[in-house]
């Protein structure tokens, strides 16, 4: 029984099939937000509201023909997506979602989980890296660079600013830490800054405007991307939308109070909150332009690491001041 | 570690065909090369086989959406050659029909450069905005892109009030959004990071590489055929040159929205002064023999046709040089020292039309930014010198 | 320098409806002197050749079927035309013989199925004659 239990856990709910229907939603809902931002109309036509258009670019891509690339490591470039996919479905199990027990940790709520997500969520950029050095192409390559160079820039911000509520509420733990904020829910305000900074590093680490450089295609055509297609375009696709569904259910964990109210209620939380964190993420790629590597990087040293800091350092003065 | 990249012949930041190479050295661009002749389409041998009238229609597909400006180019050429003088009415409503293209032209072209900076909600809208002066132009010619308007001797439709009210309506639109992207691209902190100090181009280089239209203009050099040597109505409404001296994508940039306001000044004057009359008056079957070079200041720069007439009902010789072919060399020394990022905005920044500019096989050396011309079997004799110096690479490798 | 000045302007068309135009269901009128597809009368025609002449894109041609009789056959070829109204232009008839129409959803899977041809008896226009009754019997268009 515990064996089926924990398929039906990583297979349909919440595992891969949940997750990869939710984050085809989020897309959508992605995407209608961009276009209605734009005056457009956004997907419309493919089921209703065009609700299915994920799903159909998805298959479309599936059918396609894969091409690998002579000069390419050939197991290496073909088995990165799947890693990649496997990684950001392992973080999506560590979302205090579906593990809210807080009397009883288990393999995917224990203490520390939070630091385990961070890296879940890091180890993409890798693999991309991985993968655009793997095809050998020269735009991958120069996408590959830029992904590392841009790593180095948005990385300790995000860790700082989601730091910075861990060490308010006193806890490593995602749940523990969602809790406390369910509890005393005014001290989610001085997290404000923090939250800024890690939805612009979060924009970053899923390298959406103005932090698409490394696939910018009007500068090196497809990037990080240029060599893959059909079914390994398609997984990596899916990765960055699950990846984009489970850094915002991180950011609502964190910094919006989590999902209280147990099974039912607490995913109506999750949608509700991760799709707000969704829409702020749309309004700031609908909101700029793209900018340079160089400028990522003095932008996050100047600027979203100094403030970080500075929100650490207010954090453990306001605990100090705490009962 | 430096290496070649390849931009074009297709690329994504190049919407027609044309190769350059970059020699990169990190993300810092060191050489720059430019090929060309991916899209000859032998358009000048055809319009030796045409006559007059079919010619017009040729030249105006020389480019989509510079077609105007060729049409009239052209037209004014064969005018002068058979020395037709077109009536007033006639003129206003061509050069009314310029002025909208240019209109058009320069929207379309900020809305490009908002996507090549990655800011698309900037290039939607201003896409949308841009359909408005695109039902105008279809409701005064008949269509959106080709407008045909033109004939030898004046133009093929006429305006009626209804229609210049409109005219007048969209251009109220048209102006309260332009200065509405004037303060948007002025005021964005990220678009307008992206594009100053990049692509630079001295005063000094500008002429003496011989830019021209608005990449002139950025650099603070005043050249525009308009007022320099203003034909037809030119010289009978104000407006000013729009001027930048920051010689960079910032100033191409504010010199194309400034010229958008100039153009809505010029045609509300148009449209004011409109004289009653006839559009077109007849124009004979062959022109005399003789020839003649027609100029006219296209949206991206100045336009040079050379036509020469033997008597016959088709010219003898029909000469392009669109005004992004003189645009070349000038962009090999704006992008030298950029980064990669830069390169599409560089380039997307002289409005570069590429199917304007491939009359030729123009070989430009990157080293001088001289051109050269280079005719077929000269082509073929280097062809086969270079082939027996350079033995074919077998396992040729990206250099990477 | 203001942050985020887009921001309203994105905001304020959120719950705007979209400026696109749902094209293949719903249609945008075109202007009244739309440039479609040129047809033509062939009550009108003289056959004199005006428009074959200029047509730029070489997409009309005109050939004799019978001498005597004086019939000529017009074909069109849509393929080729790129819809610049000159022959209309060059018609020296009036009314026109050549006519634009302001189709333009033309497209088609086949080229050769963008043709349209007319056999018909060439007009006589009498200066002063009335145009109808001094044409002859005109033949129908086939496709
Ligand atoms: S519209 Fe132009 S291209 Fe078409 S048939 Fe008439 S003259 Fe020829
Ligand atoms: S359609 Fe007009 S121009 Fe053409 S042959 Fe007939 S009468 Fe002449």
């Amino acid at each position: 029984m515990a064996v089926v239990r924990t398929l039906l856990y990583l297979v349909v709910y919440p595992g891969l099939l949940f997750l990869f229907l939710y984050s085809t939603f989020c897309e959508w809902f992605d995407r209608k937000v961009y276009a209605r931002f734009q005056n457009r109309m956004g997907p419309t036509h493919t089921g209703r509201f065009g609700l299915l258009q994920p799903i159909a670019d998805f298959v479309k891509l599936l059918s396609k023909e894969d091409v690998v690339p002579e000069a390419a490591d050939k197991r290496l470039f073909a088995v990165l997506p799947i890693i990649g996919l496997a990684v950001v479905s392992t973080a999506g199990l560590l979302l205090p979602v579906w593990n809210f027990d807080l009397a009883n940790p288990g393999w995917t709520s224990f203490s520390g989980d939070i630091i385990v997500m961070l890296y879940l969520l890091s180890l993409p950029t890798l693999i991309l890296f991985l993968a655009a050095w793997s095809s050998t192409n020269l735009f991958s390559t120069i996408g590959g660079a830029r992904v590392l160079t841009m790593l180095f820039g948005y990385e300790v911000p995000l860790f700082l600013a989601v730091l910075s509520p861990a060490i308010l509420a006193n806890s490593w733990r995602l749940a523990e830490i969602a809790a406390f904020y369910q509890r005393k829910p005014l001290l989610l305000l001085p997290n404000l800054l923090a939250f800024i900074i890690a939805l612009i590093a979060v924009q970053a680490k899923l390298e959406r405007t103005p932090f698409d450089i490394p696939h910018a295609e009007t500068e090196i055509v497809g990037g990080t991307f240029t060599e893959y297609s059909g079914k390994k375009l398609a997984l990596f696709r899916l990765t960055f939308d699950i990846e984009l569904v489970v850094s915002s259910g991180l950011l609502a964990a964190v910094f919006l109070g989590g999902f209280p109210g147990g099974a039912v209620v607490g995913f109506i939380h999750f949608v509700v909150k991760t799709l707000f964190v969704i829409f702020l993420l749309c309004l700031l790629r609908a909101l700029t332009s793209r900018i340079r590597v160089d400028q990522v990087i003095s932008f996050a040293w100047k600027y979203l690491a100094p403030l970080a800091v500075l929100q650490l350092l207010a954090i453990i003065l306001l605990k100090g001041f705490l009962p | 570690m430096s290496f070649q990249i390849p931009i074009g012949p297709q690329h994504p930041a190049l919407k027609e065909p044309i190769s350059l190479r970059m020699t990169v050295e990190g993300e810092v661009i060191t050489g720059v090369d430019i090929r060309l002749g991916y899209n000859h389409r032998g358009l000048e041998k055809l319009a030796e086989d045409r006559n007059w009238t079919q010619n017009i229609y040729l030249v105006e597909r020389i480019c989509g959406i510079c077609s105007h400006s060729h049409a009239t180019c052209y037209v004014q050429g064969v005018e002068k050659l058979m020395e037709l003088a077109p009536p007033k009415r006639g003129l206003y409503i061509r050069y009314l029909v310029s002025e909208l293209e240019r209109i058009h032209s320069h929207l379309l072209w900020l809305g490009v450069a908002g996507h090549e900076a990655g800011f698309d909600s900037f290039f939607m809208y201003v896409w949308r905005d841009r359909e408005v002066v695109m039902d105008l132009l279809e409701l005064i010619t008949g269509n959106r892109v080709h407008y045909a308007i033109n004939t030898l001797g004046g133009v093929r439709r006429d305006l009626d009030a209804g229609q210049i009210a409109k005219i007048r309506d969209g251009l109220v639109v048209l102006r309260k959004r332009s200065e509405y992207y004037f303060h948007i691209g002025a005021n964005e902190p990220s678009f307008v990071a992206r594009i100053a100090g990049v692509g630079y181009l001295s005063k000094e280089k500008a002429v003496a590489l011989c830019a021209v239209g608005p990449t002139a203009r950025a650099s603070g050099w005043a050249r525009d055929v308009r007022k320099e040597d203003p034909y037809a109505v030119y010289d009978e409404v104000d407006f000013d040159v729009a001027t930048a001296d920051s010689c960079d994508v910032l100033g191409r940039v504010v010199v194309r929205v400034k010229e958008l306001l100039e153009s809505y000044k010029i045609c509300e004057q148009i449209l004011d002064k409109l004289p009653p009359g006839d559009i077109a008056v007849k124009a004979p079957r062959k022109a005399k023999p003789g020839e003649v070079v027609s100029r006219y200041e296209a949206p991206r720069g100045e336009n040079i046709h050379y036509i020469k007439s033997n008597g016959t009902d088709k010219p003898e010789r029909l000469k392009v040089r669109a005004p992004t072919l003189g645009n070349y060399p000038a962009t090999v020394e704006m992008l030298r020292k950029g980064f990669i990022a830069d390169i599409p905005l560089i380039f997307a920044a002289i409005d570069p039309c590429i199917c304007c500019a491939e009359r030729s096989v123009t070989l430009i050396d990157a080293g001088s930014g001289e051109e050269s011309v280079a005719r077929m079997s000269d082509l073929r004799r280097r062809a086969i010198v270079r082939h027996e110096n350079a033995p074919l690479k077998r396992n040729a490798v990206w250099p990477l | 320098m203001k942050i985020a000045v887009f921001l309203p302007e994105l905001l304020r068309h959120l719950f705007k409806k979209p400026a696109t135009v749902d094209y293949p269901f719903k249609k945008l009128e075109v202007p009244k002197d739309f440039r479609g597809t040129p047809y033509l009368n062939p009550e009108m025609c003289i056959a004199c050749r005006a428009c074959e002449r200029d047509c730029p894109a070489e997409a009309i041609e005109i050939s004799s079927v019978n001498e005597a009789e004086k019939r000529f056959r017009m074909v069109i070829h849509n393929d080729r035309c790129i819809h610049c109204a000159q022959c209309v232009d060059s018609c020296p008839t009036t009314p026109k013989a050549m006519q634009m129409d302001s189709l333009f959803e033309i497209a088609c899977d086949d080229r050769h199925k963008l043709k349209t041809d007319w056999v018909y008896v060439r007009a006589v226009l009498k200066p002063k004659a009335a145009a109808p009754a001094a044409a002859p019997q005109a033949a129908e268009p086939k496709t």
